[in-house]
This record gives structure tokens, C-alpha cells and sequence, in this order.
């Protein structure tokens, strides 16, 4: 049996190999900068996930419409408000038969974004849904180097099971990939920045050209030494250097693009050495991060947890020393309710860093943050009460429409959060999509304009 | 259309049976060499010949026979008109074997294994079927040595592994390679030195990239850009109770040893963080512990951790209801500070990081071991805390490139003014090529990374200059692929002796998983690796040689697929004792078995056969062996037969099991793959899982629940040969303990006929069963060795060689050194064919 795997090979090495590539950039693929117009497809979307659910009565407001109030956690994001869209009354519960008593942190976190409950399983036979993220980028994946982009702050568990009876992969993780693949989330600065620029140690542009000009005179000469190679042996083994030329031109390409870009203006960002001991530290280099790679147009989605479900991180630095997720567990405690309001202002006052910095990033002929469409949210709605119904969500940016001025949209109970997918995969421009997880429809009026 | 065979034909097939018997103990065909010709300067004549066959007599005996074989039981379903399988025997002369070798390769292995003709029909019996078989091969075999049959092997490029050892070798650095590289495909049997397979991508291009540019400044010792923070994690459900290492001092706990590379010399901050629950409480603060931290074993910072006078609140089921800020406090923080800055060397040390071993309670009584959520959320306050991550940051401050090995490997000279640096460069890039490049060294090489040298040079110092060479070497074809060239002036589809260099390329890679060192180079490069003499003493010299254990560990790890090993998730709660300690310690049990046998030269089939293992306290434990303390490994023979040889060994039994239960078809269908040479098909689609319960609702055994493999002909053509053999395993459990019973309480069951077999129980019958099949075993392991060594499948031609390697290896008793020798002279691994 004649193990023939050339034709092959490389394309399923390319698929083997990390979350998602992108097939060799061609030179007409050059991606337009639309005008920011609402007949004009959103290029770009994000989600922020922040776990252990929300203080929902600092969270909702209590006016509906354009003269909603700046509740405590909304407010820092106030400067935003006239690009916001706070989406109450959608609902993540799952039909009673498919709802176990066990592992609602499990099923907050993959439902997010799959609105399919998890399978029960700490094994390694983990079982979910594509999510909706991963439908986006599969149709802008073809256009960018990355597919998609998943972030996290906490890294990885490894002891199996994290929720009773879940496994840890279903709470490491909101994005999907396929029903039985959920994705890794990176949190390390360090390799995301890499991926981005490689070892020349900066964002500075004299930096990354001598970077450039070094690969690609190496990756001259080795072109030189292949096809002289080449000349002296059999044909099978001409194929397999072929790959290597191949390998060769691809990465040239890349080359070129990225020294075409290399004329934008993007901020200073040192290499990072490798995970900031700071939360806040950690967590703005990890959206500086993100606003270079919608900058470089390195991928055009990207998922970014905050933090895990059933995360116990402390914030000694607000002054609360007891546990993310033992706080959560507030049980109408006042200091408790007090501590947890704290921690979930801090998160929206980092959203809002990030908000600005995407607002002050020019793209084409408006901002980035016009360009894109940003989900905030929860998988839960009241900590302690684990409740999966009216959840809070929070959409930004100018992918919700143009018309001045924020609104607060209240859905009627029972409304499935698949809906607001079904939603966004339209307002993306991505091919219709009948159905995802427990959806009964489109959402109507979810727009500004 | 079979024929029932008439008297006479029958008496005069008899009669051709027993000549052909009485030629064979004639000791034909021998098995000796005989000088070649050489036509020209290149050897195109077969380095291996047999006498000829006189054609008369034997001929006409040996097909009238094998025809009359063919006829009686294999023309039935084989006939030109119905071509079952494929496979037409009608018409074909079995004394012409040369042009459908291939088909008469599957033929003879189908007789030897039994697997046809198919159980239910007319078989001959066996000696007369492995007559036939035999003259068969050896017909096959005389083929084959008149007209050699090399298939060229692709252009090999280098797998992370044997990227990982060159680099050490060239440069004298121990890089991380798993985390520079991604992991390689492997082939059907698990090998990932495959040429076949091997391929190159633009994500794997661009990863041996930025490794170059990463490889070299780290091997010249210029200071990094940025400071780089590298955190080594140990595995959470690691047991942290005993002296972990070697390399860590008696009466440690826990930790781990860490070999890091310090870039250049300096100042680096390293910090520890405890494990904690899921509620982020450190562990185990009941009493105080000292942890200590040590720089190739001086001691650089002690710790103590715990047991500080704050009173915990009691323990709560989820951990939620927490009231007692002070508690709080203190459980979140106390791994604040576990920080020390310490002034470290470039170069590759040891950063050992342990609790010293508080003896409060007697040594050998281990925790309760669990898994899961359980785990996850007890505080363990009374427990002992256990190291989760250990960062190095750095330099913080850098002092210089150092003195390192790697400096001093590389830099055979230091120019003291410019007008030395040519002169000197070209010996640093010569000397760094032609181990590189595995060949001497032309102009044109040296010219091309000169040009690097100088370019880098204009704007940076001399060593600036040799890195960007060094970076260009590692990226070259000639370093990443073994590529060999067919010599001019050949005819098409001619076989060829390959050269001395590229001889000494396959042995380095086969016996070392690296580049060949300056030794063998040398010898290769003065062409006296031709001599048979020299060469055997090269192939001793280098099995003598540490770095052989990469054979041991790369080919043994994966033809037992003991990497699966790695991944396993054993059912945490049929298995809580299944723990990250016993995962390694059963690695490392089989490891160290192989290892012994190869370079103590045993008997291929001691594997099988041998009464000795090796242990340290965890897997003692686990076989039920007692009085064994320590968790050093130390070689134990076993006082009965219960296990003995890798078929008794838990690596093995757990990586062919499922995570809940034993699969007598997984350990089955192992054994005919990897022991018997005799691979079953794949099943057919759509077979479903088996069912837990039986008709009755009560719980089944195994063998119960697998009965319809025996009820059902269509299931049973393939199982029948599998099942039994996995049957006789099954008082091994999921992860290779010993049981008497299953876990419904039923007795084991451990007794098994193959068909038309004598029965055999446990692994003692399944060992005779083997045994009695000796030269098929060997014949496998050499056929895997053999895939191993020229780096592709073995295909139907190639066995001619593999049969003669087991015949030169059998006067010695199919010794290790001997089938090694074997390989190295046979036709695939010496050979070359050009393009037909």
C-alpha cells in the first residue's frame, strides 16, 4: 500500500496546523475600504465576554428607546452612546428536555454564541455547535490572513472538568469551530503579537522593513538553491522541493502585502515578552492587540473572553478580595452586591478603553469602530440566580445603523438569543443561514437607522 | 471449478510435496554473498546474489505442485471468471514469479497467516501450505537478488525531532523544539519520519523562520529585543508527594526541574505561583512549608508558605459562602512574593524549584488521587501545597554573550583585526556547512553564506555577520531535506549502490535521529564506508553511543504508539488513580525495557519472552509488586508469569483500550498488526456500538457482548482471528492492572482458540502461541525496523529483503545488533534505482 499523500498534503497540513489559514493571497484580492454607508456590509466583527453573569439592576435600564438612562455599568461607556444598541429580554434557556440542573456554566458559556446546549461529558467527547462567529468567518476568512482571531485572558484548564459533569473545554471557550470542535483561545500577547510581526520587535516601520527585507533575501537565495537542486534528481523528488518553492512564493506574497502595508501609520507596540502579571495590563495590551489586527486587516473576527466562566480571579486592585465567581454567589449580600457591581463597572470601563482606542483608528474614510459591529455580553443574566433568560447584551459600533443617538430595545420574553444571531449573520452580508441552534427568526427594528 | 483431486494426481502431488521437502533441508537457497562485478566506476550489479537456479527439475516439481495446490483450494473463488478479491490464480504459472511479484508476496502471506483459504473451507494442511509458501518466497527471493528492486526514496525532509537533534548537534543548543515547530503527519503505522508524508507548507516554512532568526541569536548569545517571560506549567493532576526528579535534592516534595536557556548573561527574575482551586485559594495552607529554589543545585531562595494564624471558615460544598475577609485575603495572596532575581550564566541550566519534605506523616502513604470536579473545588487546606507555574523573565539586566558551549562550538576562531575575518568566517561557515549540509563543502555554498556574513557585517559586528549565515544554513534545502541525486550518465530504471555520504546521512538518521557527527563524515567523505568491515564497525560504534537512544525512543515509542500514551483520558471515575505520575511512569516502565534489550543485545524475542521490567514506587503499585519505595526506576524480575515482555506491560494494554472498559478487539487487531505481520481489513461501515446490557437487562461481560462477532460468518472471518488474542489479555483492565474479575463481578474469561488452533489462556498461552510463531514476530519487527530506516512504507517488493534479513539474523538468534546490521546492508537501505 503506497502511503500517496502529495496532492494532498499540503492542504490538509495547512488545515491541521493551527485554528484557521487563509489560502495564498492573490494580487486582485485586495480588499476595498467601503464607505461607511448602511447599504454597505459591516467588515468587521468582535465579542467581549465577560463571565459570572451581570448585576442586572445596575445593568438594564429602565426607559425603553432613544431616552434610555446610563445605568452604573453602562456608564463608562457613555462617550459611545449614540452608537449603542442595549438589547434586554433575550433568552438562552434551553427546552426542558435538554436542560440538565448541573453545569449551568457550561452551558453559559457554549451557548453564547452556539445556542446549542453542551453535551454532558468531561472527557474528552465534548459536543456543541458551530457558532456564529465561526459562520462569519468562514465567509470573510477568504479575504484575510486569519480567519478568526480567539483571545482570552485565562489560559487554558487542564484538570477535565471544570463545571460538575462538563468538561473544562466547554468553559475555556465561546467560539465553535464545528459541532465537535470548540477553539482554543490564546492568551499570550506575546504569540498573538507574533503572528502579527514577527520577531522584529516592534510596530515601528523601520523595524518591520528590515524584518521584510532580511526574509525575503533569504528567501531569495533559497529559491536559487532549490531550482539548482532541482536539476539533479528524480522526478519524485522535484515534486516534493516543488512544495518547498511553492511554500516559498506564498510566504514572498505575504511579504509584499505586508510591506504594502507597512506604510500605514500604526501606534508603537513593544513585542511583548509574554503575559503582563496585571489584569488591566494584560487586558489592554490584549485589545491594543486587537485594534492592530483589525489595522493590519489580519483577520476581521475576533472573540475575546475576559475572563472564564466559574473564574475565581480576585481584584485586590478594587479592593475586592473575595473570588470573581464566590462574589457572583452575591445572594442579596450588600457588600457582596457592592463588590460584584465594582468588578463589572471595571470590565466596561476596559471595554470602553477599547471602544476608544477603535473610534480613534482611522479606516479608509472613517474609524474602525465605524467599520465594525462589537457584542458585549454575559451567558447569564443574574449571578446568583444562574438565570439564563434576558440576558445582557450590548452592540456598539457602525454596524448597527447610522441614526444618532443610542437606544435601549426590549424583546419580548422568551425571545431566543439565536434570533440576535440570525440578526448579525445579515447584517454582516453573510450568506442566509436558515437556522442556528434554537432560533425562531429574524429580529425586527435591531438598528439604529 | 476445483476438481476433486483423483488418486493419482494426488499420490504424484504428494510425491512433488516431498521433493520439494527434501530440497529445501538441502539448506537451498544459501544464504551467502558472492563477490560482484563492478562494469564501471558506480556499482549498478546488486551487492547481494544467491546461486542461481537450475531451472529444470525444481521447476517443473515446483509448479506442477503449486499448480495442483492452486487448483484444489484456491481456483474456486480465485478462477479468471469470477476474480474474487481481485485476484485471478487461474492461468498463472507459480514458477513465474518475477512478473507479478507482487502478487505472489500477497499469496505466500496469506498462506503463512492462515487468513486464506477463508475458515469454512478446504484447507491443506498446514505444513504443505507453508511448503508452498515457502518455495514461493524463495522463488520470490531469487528474483529479487537478480534483479534488485529499490524503489528510490523521496527527498526526506528533516522532522521535528531529528530538526531538534541537528540543531544540537550543529550548535551545541538544546532548543524546545515542540514549541517552535508544529507536530509532524505520520504514516498508516504512527512513524513520523515518513518521506512520503513529510511535507512542507507556507505555516511551516514561516515557523522554520522565525526558528532560524530565534536559533541563531540565541546560539551567538546577542541579547534579545524585548525581555521574553517564559512560564513552565506542571500538569494539575501531577501528584506533588514525593521527589519528583533526578535532578532535585533528597528530601524534596513536589516541583519540578526545569531546563531552561538563559539567552545571554544577566539578571532574571523568576517567579512562582501555587496551585490553587478553582476559587483561586492557594492549597494546602494548614501548616507551613518551605519551598526552596535552586540554580544547578545551589540553593538561590527559600520560601515559607503557610500556616500563617488565620482561622479558615468551614469548608463549604462550592466554596460560594465564604465570610471571613481575612481568610480571604490571605488564601488569595499567600503566593505573593515567590520571587527571587538571581544572576545566571548563558547558556542551558537547571532551575530546580521544590518543597523540602515535611516527615509528619509516614513516607509512603500518597493522598487520595482525584480528578474532575471534586478536585477542582476541594480547598485541600490540610493537604500540601504543590507548585503550578514557574516564569523566568529576562534579562533584566544582560551582561554579555557569556561563554557558552554553543559560542564555542561555533566560533573556532575570533578574527583580531578585519583583515582576519574572511579567512576566519570561511573556516566558522565551512566547518558549520559541511556538518549542516552532511557533504563536503563546494565553493558555491561557502560563497552564498558569505554574502550573508558580509551583508549582516556592514551593519553589524562579526557575530552579527555569522548569525545571519547560521540563519541562512537553517533554512537551506540541503539542511532541511536529505536529498539523493541519481550519479549522470545512468540508463533509466537502473539500481544503484547510493554513495558513501548519503550511506552515512541514512545511518546517522536511522541509528540517531540526527545529523551524522565529524567520525563518520570523515569516513564517508574518504569513501571507506564501502568496505563491510568499516561499516560494521561504524554501526557498532554508533549502537554503543548514547545518542542511539533516539532509535529506542523514537521508533519503540511509536510502533508501540506509546505517544498515545500522552493523550489517554482514562474514565476518572472507574480509574481515580489513573494519575499524571503513573501516565509518565508507565512511558517511561517500557522505554527503559527496550532500551535494555537493544543494548544488552538480546533476542528480538525476548520482547515477548523476558521476566524483567522496570519499576519505580508508582507503577509497582499499580502491578502489585511490593517493598518498592522511591521513585527512581530500578529493574525487578518478576516472581511469576502473571506479566513479563511488553504484552504484560500497562503502557501497552491502556493505550489499546477504551476509557471505560478493555477492547479484546483493539489489544486483537495491535497484536496481528504489530506482532503476527497480519493486519485484519477494516470493518465494515455502520456497525454500532456494543450495547451495555444484554436481552435480559442484566450487565454483560466483554466476551458476551462481543458474541455476535462469533455468531455472525460475516463477522467472524476477521474477528476470529482477532478476538481470541485480546481475550487472553482481558484480566488486564483499561489501564493494565491485574483483575480476577470485571467490573459486573463476573470471572474473567481469559481462554481462546484461533481456528483450526490449539486452545491458550492468558498471557502464558498467548507467549507459546507467539513463540510457536517466532520468525513471523521477527519477520514484523524487522519489517517495522526496516520502514523505520529507509523512512517509507515497505511495499510487496520490499520483502525478499525483509526475509533475508531475518535468515542472516537467525544464526544469532535474531539478536538486536544483528538484525540492525542486517537492515543496514540490505537492498533498500544501500540502494538506489534511477527514474523509469
Amino acid at each position: 500500500m503506497i502511503v500517496t499523500k502529495k496532492a494532498l498534503a499540503r492542504r490538509t497540513l495547512l488545515r491541521g496546523i493551527g485554528a484557521s489559514l487563509a489560502l495564498p493571497l492573490l494580487d486582485s484580492m485586495i480588499p476595498a475600504f467601503a464607505a461607511a454607508d448602511a447599504a454597505t456590509p459591516i467588515k468587521r466583527l468582535g465579542v467581549v465576554y465577560v463571565p459570572n453573569g451581570m448585576t442586572m439592576k445596575e445593568w438594564t435600564p429602565a426607559a425603553e428607546g432613544a431616552d434610555f438612562e446610563l445605568t452604573p455599568v453602562l456608564k463608562p461607556l457613555e462617550s459611545h452612546r449614540d452608537r449603542m444598541l442595549v438589547v434586554s429580554g433575550l433568552n438562552s434557556t434551553p427546552p426542558p428536555e435538554q436542560s440538565n440542573a448541573a453545569g449551568v456554566h457550561a452551558r453559559a458559556s457554549t451557548r453564547f454564541l452556539t445556542d446549542v446546549p453542551p453535551k454532558r461529558s468531561d472527557t474528552s467527547d465534548v459536543e456543541a455547535g458551530i457558532s456564529v462567529d465561526q459562520l462569519v468567518a468562514k465567509e470573510f476568512g477568504r479575504e484575510t490572513q486569519l480567519a478568526s482571531l480567539e483571545l482570552a485572558i485565562e489560559g487554558r484548564d487542564l484538570a477535565g472538568s471544570c463545571d460538575i459533569g462538563f468538561s473544562c473545554a466547554y468553559t475555556n471557550t465561546i467560539a465553535w469551530r464545528g459541532a465537535q470542535t470548540p477553539l482554543p483561545m490564546e492568551n499570550d500577547p506575546r504569540v498573538v503579537f507574533e503572528r502579527m510581526f514577527g520577531n522584529s520587535g516592534s510596530t515601528d516601520r523601520a523595524a518591520r522593513l528590515a524584518q521584510i527585507a532580511a526574509d525575503r533575501s533569504i528567501l531569495d537565495s533559497v529559491t536559487g538553491r532549490i531550482a539548482e537542486l532541482r536539476r539533479g534528481i528524480g522526478a519524485r523528488d522535484r515534486d516534493k522541493l516543488a512544495e518547498y518553492l511553492e511554500a516559498v512564493r506564498d510566504i514572498e506574497r505575504r511579504i509584499q502585502r505586508a510591506e504594502e502595508q507597512s506604510g500605514q501609520q500604526l501606534p508603537f507596540v513593544q513585542q511583548p515578552g509574554g503575559i503582563p502579571a496585571g489584569f488591566e495590563d494584560h487586558v489592554k495590551l490584549m485589545f491594543d492587540l486587537q485594534v492592530l489586527a483589525y489595522q493590519t486587516d489580519l483577520t476581521r473576527v475576533m472573540t475575546f473572553m475576559l475572563g472564564r466562566e466559574l473564574s475565581g480571579r480576585t481584584f485586590p486592585e478594587l479592593g475586592v478580595v473575595e473570588s470573581h465567581h464566590a462574589t457572583s454567589h452575591h445572594q442579596n449580600d450588600r457588600t457582596k452586591l457592592e463588590n460584584l457591581l465594582k468588578i463589572k463597572v471595571f470590565h466596561s470601563t476596559l471595554f470602553a478603553y477599547y471602544l476608544d482606542k477603535l473610534r480613534s483608528t482611522s479606516d479608509g474614510d472613517g474609524s474602525l469602530l465605524d467599520h465594525s459591529l462589537i457584542m458585549y455580553g454575559a451567558g447569564m443574566a443574574d449571578s446568583n440566580l444562574h438565570a439564563p433568560a434576558n440576558l445582557p447584551i450590548l452592540l456598539v459600533g457602525g454596524g448597527i445603523g447610522q441614526a444618532p443617538g443610542g437606544r435601549h430595545l426590549r424583546f419580548p420574553s422568551g425571545t431566543p438569543l439565536a434570533n440576535l444571531h440570525l440578526t448579525l449573520l445579515d447584517r454582516m452580508g453573510v450568506p442566509t443561514v436558515q437556522r442556528i441552534g434554537d432560533s425562531t427568526g429574524r429580529l425586527e427594528h435591531l438598528s439604529l437607522s | 471449478m476445483a476438481t476433486r483431486p483423483s488418486g493419482r494426481a494426488a499420490f504424484l502431488s504428494g510425491v512433488a510435496v516431498l521433493g520439494t521437502a527434501v530440497w529445501l533441508q538441502a539448506g537451498w537457497p544459501p544464504a551467502g554473498d558472492r563477490p560482484v562485478r563492478a562494469p564501471s566506476a558506480v556499482e549498478t550489479v546488486p551487492i547481494v546474489t544467491t546461486a542461481e537456479q537450475t531451472p529444470s527439475s525444481s521447476g517443473a516439481a515446483l509448479s506442477s505442485s503449486g499448480r495442483d495446490l492452486l487448483d484444489q483450494y484456491c481456483v474456486t473463488c480465485h478462477s479468471e471468471r469470477l476474480r474474487t478479491g481481485g485476484l485471478g490464480l487461474e492461468n498463472v504459472d507459480p514458477n513465474q514469479v518475477r512478473a507479478n511479484a507482487d502478487v505472489w508476496e500477497k499469496v505466500a502471506r496469506k498462506l503463512r497467516s492462515g487468513q486464506m483459504p477463508p475458515a469454512g473451507r478446504p484447507r491443506p494442511d498446514a505444513q504443505r501450505a507453508d511448503t508452498f509458501a515457502a518455495t514461493l518466497e524463495a522463488a520470490l527471493d531469487r528474483a529479487a537478488a537478480a534483479s534488485p528492486n529499490p524503489w528510490p526514496s523521496v527527498a526526506h525532509r528533516l522532522n521535528r525531532t531529528e530538526y531538534t537533534n541537528a540543531v544540537r548537534d550543529l550548535l551545541a543548543l538544546d532548543i524546545d523544539g515542540r514549541s517552535l515547530l508544529p507536530a509532524d503527519d505520520t504514516d498508516q503505522h504512527g512513524f513520523d519520519n515518513n518521506g512520503d508524508v513529510l511535507s512542507i507548507s507556507p505555516a511551516l516554512l514561516e515557523r522554520y523562520l522565525s526558528a532560524a532568526r530565534r536559533i541563531s541569536r540565541l546560539a551567538l548569545g546577542r541579547p534579545p529585543s524585548t525581555r521574553s517571560i517564559d512560564t513552565y506549567a506542571i500538569p494539575k493532576l501531577l501528584s506533588q508527594d514525593g521527589r519528583l526528579s533526578e535532578r532535585l535534592p533528597f528530601g524534596s516534595r513536589g516541583g519540578s526541574a526545569i531546563q531552561h536557556t538563559f539567552p545571554v548573561d544577566g539578571d532574571y527574575l523568576i517567579t512562582i505561583r501555587l496551585q490553587k482551586t478553582l476559587y483561586n485559594a492557594v492549597r494546602g495552607l494548614a501548616e507551613p512549608h518551605d519551598l526552596e529554589v535552586r540554580l544547578d543545585r545551589e540553593r538561590v531562595a527559600k520560601f515559607t508558605v503557610g500556616g500563617a494564624e488565620v482561622v479558615p471558615p468551614p469548608a463549604s460544598y462550592a466554596g460560594t459562602l465564604s465570610w471571613n475577609p481575612e481568610w480571604e485575603r490571605y488564601s488569595h495572596q499567600a503566593d505573593n512574593g515567590l520571587e527571587v532575581r538571581v544572576a545566571a550564566k548563558a547558556g542551558t541550566h537547571i532551575l530546580g524549584v521544590a518543597f523540602v519534605k515535611r516527615f509528619w506523616e509516614p513516607e509512603d502513604v500518597r493522598q487520595p488521587v482525584r480528578t474532575g470536579w471534586a478536585f477542582e473545588t476541594d480547598e485541600m487546606f490540610d493537604g500540601a501545597p504543590g507548585v503550578e507555574t514557574v516564569t523566568v523573565e529576562g534579562p533584566i539586566t544582560a551582561d554579555g554573550p557569556g561563554d557558552t558551549e554553543s559560542r564555542r562550538r561555533i566560533l573556532l576562531c575570533q578574527p583580531k583585526t578585519t583583515s582576519d575575518e574572511e579567512p576566519c568566517a570561511r573556516r566558522i561557515l565551512g566547518s558549520l556547512a559541511r556538518r549542516a549540509y552532511r557533504r563536503p563543502v563546494t565553493e558555491a555554498d561557502l560563497r552564498t553564506l558569505l554574502d550573508f556574513f558580509s551583508a549582516s557585517r556592514r551593519s553589524g559586528t562579526f557575530d552579527q555577520g555569522i548569525e545571519a549565515a547560521i540563519q541562512r544554513v537553517l533554512i537551506a534545502p540541503d539542511f532541511l531535506f536529505r536529498v539523493e541525486s541519481d550519479p549522470e550518465n545512468l540508463p533509466a530504471g537502473t539500481a544503484y549502490r547510493i554513495s558513501d555520504v548519503e550511506l552515512a546521512s541514512r545511518l546517522s538518521f536511522f541509528l540517531w535521529s540526527t545529523i551524522p557527527d565529524e567520525e563518520l563524515l570523515d569516513v564517508a567523505a574518504r569513501g571507506k564506508l564501502k568496505d563491510r568491515g568499516v561499516l560494521e564497525q561504524q554501526v557498532r560504534r554508533m549502537l554503543r553511543d548514547n545518542r542511539s537512544g533516539a532509535l529506542i525512543e523514537n521508533f519503540a515509542s511509536q510502533w508501540l504508539q506509546l505517544r498515545d500514551l500522552r493523550n489517554v483520558k482514562p474514565d476518572p471515575d472507574l480509574f481515580p488513580d489513573f494519575d499524571e505520575n503513573l501516565r509518565d511512569g508507565l512511558r517511561q516502565e517500557t522505554e527503559l525495557f527496550i532500551d535494555s534489550q537493544v543494548r544488552e543485545n538480546r533476542s528480538l524475542v525476548e520482547l515477548l519472552t523476558a521476566n524483567y521490567t522496570f519499576v519505580n514506587e508508582r507503577v509497582a503499585r499499580h502491578y502489585g509488586m511490593p517493598d518498592i519505595y522511591g521513585d527512581r526506576f530500578r529493574r525487578v524480575t518478576f516472581s511469576d508469569d502473571r506479566r513479563g515482555g511488553l504484552l504484560g506491560q500497562a503502557s501497552l494494554l491502556t493505550v489499546t483500550s477504551y476509557p471505560n472498559r478493555t477492547s479484546p478487539v483493539l489489544r486483537g487487531k495491535w497484536l496481528l498488526d504489530n506482532v503476527l505481520g497480519t493486519p485484519p481489513p477494516p470493518p465494515p461501515p455502520d456497525v454500532p456500538a456494543l450495547k451495555d446490557k444484554g436481552a435480559n437487562g442484566q450487565r454483560q461481560s466483554v466476551r458476551d457482548r462481543l458474541q455476535e462477532h462469533r455468531q455472525n460468518p460475516a463477522c467472524a472471518s476477521c474477528h476470529a482471528q482477532m478476538d481470541p488474542l485480546g481475550f487472553a489479555l482481558d484480566h488486564f483492565d483499561a489501564i493494565g492492572a491485574w483483575r480476577a474479575t470485571d467490573d459486573g463481578g463476573t470471572a474473567i474469561n481469559a481462554s481462546g482458540a484461533l481456528p483450526g488452533g490449539a486452545p491458550f489462556e492468558g498471557l502464558p498461552g498467548l507467549k507459546s502461541l507467539l513463540l510457536s510463531r517466532r520468525e513471523q514476530f521477527v519477520g514484523t519487527v524487522a519489517e517495522r525496523l526496516l520502514s523505520y530506516a529507509i523512512g517509507r512504507g515497505i511495499q510487496d517488493y520490499d520483502r525478499p529483503a525483509v526475509r533475508r534479513i531475518v535468515r542472516t539474523a537467525a544464526p544469532d538468534d535474531f539478536r538486536w545488533t544483528s538484525i540492525i546490521l542486517a537492515i543496514v546492508q540490505s537492498v533498500p537501505f544501500q540502494m538506489r534505482r534511477t527514474e523509469s
